[in-house]
């Protein structure tokens, strides 16, 4: 530990510190999911939790993607702040009628009289060989959602103060954690602290091209950069942190500065996230600066297949981000 | 998309080409980057690669054409696309300021087609970034040849079109090399004769005869020789003949070794290796050697970049580089421009020494002449040995006798004892 408390800890100790802090401060927070109490979680995010707080705070519940949802509803409108798991994104489905229908939709149908502050918890995402019913990143359909706030942290630090920022905000919010970045290490404070929904971050900076990216594609994308910089290509990666709200400054600021633009996101291409950030640079001021086409670079339009190297080549890896935004660079010079 | 041909701007200061040749025809499938077309610069003869592929159209230009740079000489257009008839441009109200028709030309008039059907329309393609840079500068789009895919501008194409738009208009009215106006004409008269051949002055002849004598002109030269002893030279080269000819497949010219001598010693001799420039005498940090070549018709100067920091076998495979690419004709204009030093060698005529006139804004030069051997005196009494005459020109203006002399001396200290490079 350093003198301002901040530690080396693991993305998912990061998010069990979130949901602890939180439910110690505020008795009005509580977790319900499948397996979170006793087992601690299919990935073991909330192991520990129940010891804590009890049973009446972490609620085991069976395999009912919809009665989460919609219990986690009629708390949150009741006034609790439930914080929701979804084992796996994938599952979502199952709940969509309440979080589109109602837990996004009620703040407006009442006029503003009523608010449904919580959080929707879930693993997305290919690379554990967990084939299509398991790996999916279903993000743009949320995203679509009117009265839905949409995260999807890539640190362990960011993991932690985007967690207890969702849960104290008073409307849902989707926060996505990508699988295989449970076990990423990284700095975070000890303290309770948040971090603004609609901030995005200048992880790296550079001249060359700027590369758009979120969850895990943030620690792809900076391996690329890496890797680039070895042959003097200097690429800029913002890591998008909240996908709604949008920071479209930071985002039109840094294309602005490089001309150049390579989007990344695991999901599939088309009809993903992708798109609407290619709309937006183009939208903005930053389209003057553009000097080369948009690039999109995101899954394959297929489901995630099983075997393991099929998985691998269905989603950008770093070589492919490397490959990428090296040709962005190089267009037209 | 219709992409068009245009007369290219290869060299800062080019202006005009003479169109040579077509190596396409009309409605030929080209390739881009396949050779299209021959020009005649100033300085040589270049061929013009496709800027796209498909098929060729619009054939304009005619051998001996002397043609504004960016004019559009020929389209190529995509497989079964048709060039749209000109109104059809019009109501599409001109969002782009590419347009010929819409755009106020501010440099050279670019002579428009007569017709009504063709390029006028051809919609520039060109990145938001490189319109937004066209739009601050006033430079007109369609003026600019893009690098990127099928011709598309980037902005580092529209900088680049601007650099040289900038140099051409501060270099012209200054002129501070080249006299701007051709040399006075002769009153003496033609002997009377019969003619064999009437041959144009003009392209690298002429800017040969204009750069020699503006530098006989305003460089008051001051020439001096001395004869070195080209014992070890010779030993030198045929020690390292074999290795070096192992690894680059390449002779060991005495031209190279002579090269590599002036690269080391230049740096002790700033005033050799310097440029007049109106005001101010330039030093040149770099030493980009020019190794003049002759050429069947005429004399060109291929540059040897950096040469202070190439090593022998580098200078080697540099010279033989540019002189194979110099006798077929494929240097670019920017590798015979530029250099700082000059040496001419003509000992392969058997010349054994000559005069050399200063390669402007060079402040020196360098003739070499073949080694004979020659009967020396020495202290034990007469050798036959191989001695090789140097003579320098150099530009009083801006070199001294004793400086020059000293220079020289290096040079023969040098070659005497070439162990002295290593």
């Amino acid at each position: 530990m350093n003198g301002d408390g901040t530690r080396e800890i693991s993305y998912l100790e990061a998010l069990r510190e979130a949901l602890s802090q939180e439910m110690r401060r505020n008795p009005e927070v509580f977790l319900i999911g499948e397996d979170i109490g006793v087992y601690g979680g299919a990935f073991g995010v909330t192991r520990g939790i129940l010891e804590e707080f009890g049973p009446e705070r972490v609620r085991d519940t069976p395999i009912s993607e919809a009665a989460i949802a919609g219990a986690a509803t009629g708390a949150a409108l009741m006034g609790m702040r439930p914080v929701m798991e979804i084992m796996f994104m994938d599952f979502m489905t199952i709940s969509m009628n309440q979080l589109v229908n109602q837990a996004a939709k009620i703040r407006f149908m009442f006029g503003g009289k009523a608010s449904i502050p919580m959080v929707i918890r879930t693993p997305a995402g290919s690379g554990t060989g967990a084939a299509a019913q398991h790996s999916q990143s279903l993000e743009a359909w949320f995203i679509h959602v009117p009265g839905i706030k949409v995260v999807a942290p890539a640190t362990p630090s960011d993991a932690k103060g985007l967690l207890i920022a969702a849960i104290r905000d008073n409307n849902p919010v989707l926060f996505l954690e990508h699988k295989l970045l449970y076990g990423n290490k990284g700095p975070v404070p000890a303290e309770s602290y948040t971090i603004p929904l609609g901030q995005a971050k200048v992880r790296r900076e550079g001249s060359h091209a700027t590369i758009l990216a979120y969850s895990i594609m943030v620690i792809r994308a900076l391996e690329a950069a890496e890797r680039l910089a070895a042959e003097g290509i200097q690429v800029e990666v913002v890591d998008l942190r909240s996908l709604k709200p949008l920071d479209k400054e930071t985002i039109a600021r840094s294309v602005s500065k490089t001309g150049r633009v390579l989007i990344v996101h695991e999901a599939p291409q088309t009809g993903g996230f992708g798109g609407e950030l290619a709309a937006v640079v183009a939208e903005s001021d930053a389209f003057h600066y553009l000097d080369a086409p948009i690039r999109r670079l995101a899954g394959r339009d297929i489901p995630i297949p099983y075997n393991r190297v099929l998985e691998r080549a269905a989603v950008p890896q770093v070589e492919d981000i490397v490959a990428a935004a090296r040709a962005l660079t190089y267009e037209g010079r | 998309m219709a992409t068009q041909v245009i007369m290219p701007k290869v060299d800062m200061v080019m202006e005009t080409g003479t169109f040579v040749e077509w190596l396409k025809k009309e409605g030929d499938r080209v390739e881009k980057g396949e050779p299209l077309f021959v020009i005649l610069t100033d300085k040589a003869n270049i061929e013009i690669e496709a800027p796209a592929s498909g098929i060729l159209t619009e054939l304009r230009a005619q051998p001996d054409d002397i043609i504004p740079v960016t004019e559009v000489i020929a389209v190529i257009l995509e497989p079964e696309e048709v060039l749209p008839p000109q109104p059809d441009l019009a109501a599409e109200g001109a969002p782009t300021p590419a347009l010929p028709s819409a755009a106020p030309t501010s440099g050279p008039a670019i002579s428009e087609p007569a017709t009504g059907k063709g390029l006028v329309g051809a919609k520039v393609r060109a990145t938001p970034a490189a319109r937004r840079l066209a739009r601050e500068l006033g430079i007109d789009l369609s003026q600019v040849s893009g690098g990127g895919q099928s011709g598309r501008i980037h902005k580092n194409d529209v900088e680049t079109f601007a650099n040289h738009q900038l140099i051409a208009t501060e270099k012209e009215p200054k002129g501070p090399q080249l006299p701007s106006k051709p040399l006075p004409a002769t009153a003496i008269p033609l002997p009377r004769a019969r003619q064999k051949q009437v041959v144009p002055f003009e392209g690298p002849r002429k800017i040969i005869a204009e750069r020699m004598t503006h530098s006989a002109l305003t460089a008051p030269h001051i020439t001096l020789a001395l004869r070195v002893d080209m014992s070890e030279a010779t030993r030198l080269r045929s020690q390292l003949q074999g290795p070096i000819e192992q690894r680059t497949g390449l002779r060991l010219s005495f031209t190279a070794i002579i090269a590599r001598a002036v690269a080391a010693i230049l740096p002790r001799h700033p005033y050799l290796n310097a440029s007049l420039a109106e005001a101010e005498i330039i030093l040149w940090e770099d030493i980009h050697l020019g190794i003049a070549v002759s050429l069947e018709d005429y004399l060109i100067v291929p540059v040897l970049r950096e040469a202070q920091s190439r090593n022998l076998e580098q200078i080697v495979r540099m010279l033989g580089d540019l002189l194979e690419r110099a006798r077929s004709r494929r240097l670019a204009p920017a590798e015979m421009s530029g250099s700082t030093f000059t040496i001419s060698n003509l000992g392969m005529f058997g010349i054994e020494s000559f005069t050399p006139i200063i390669n402007p804004p060079e402040s020196a030069s360098l003739a070499v002449g073949k080694i004979v051997n020659t009967p020396v005196s020495t202290q034990t009494g007469i050798e036959l040995r191989p001695m090789m005459n140097l003579t320098l020109s150099a530009d009083h203006r801006v070199v001294d006798g004793a400086a020059a002399a000293r220079f020289l001396a290096d040079v023969r200290a040098t070659l005497e004892n070439p162990y002295l490079l290593i």
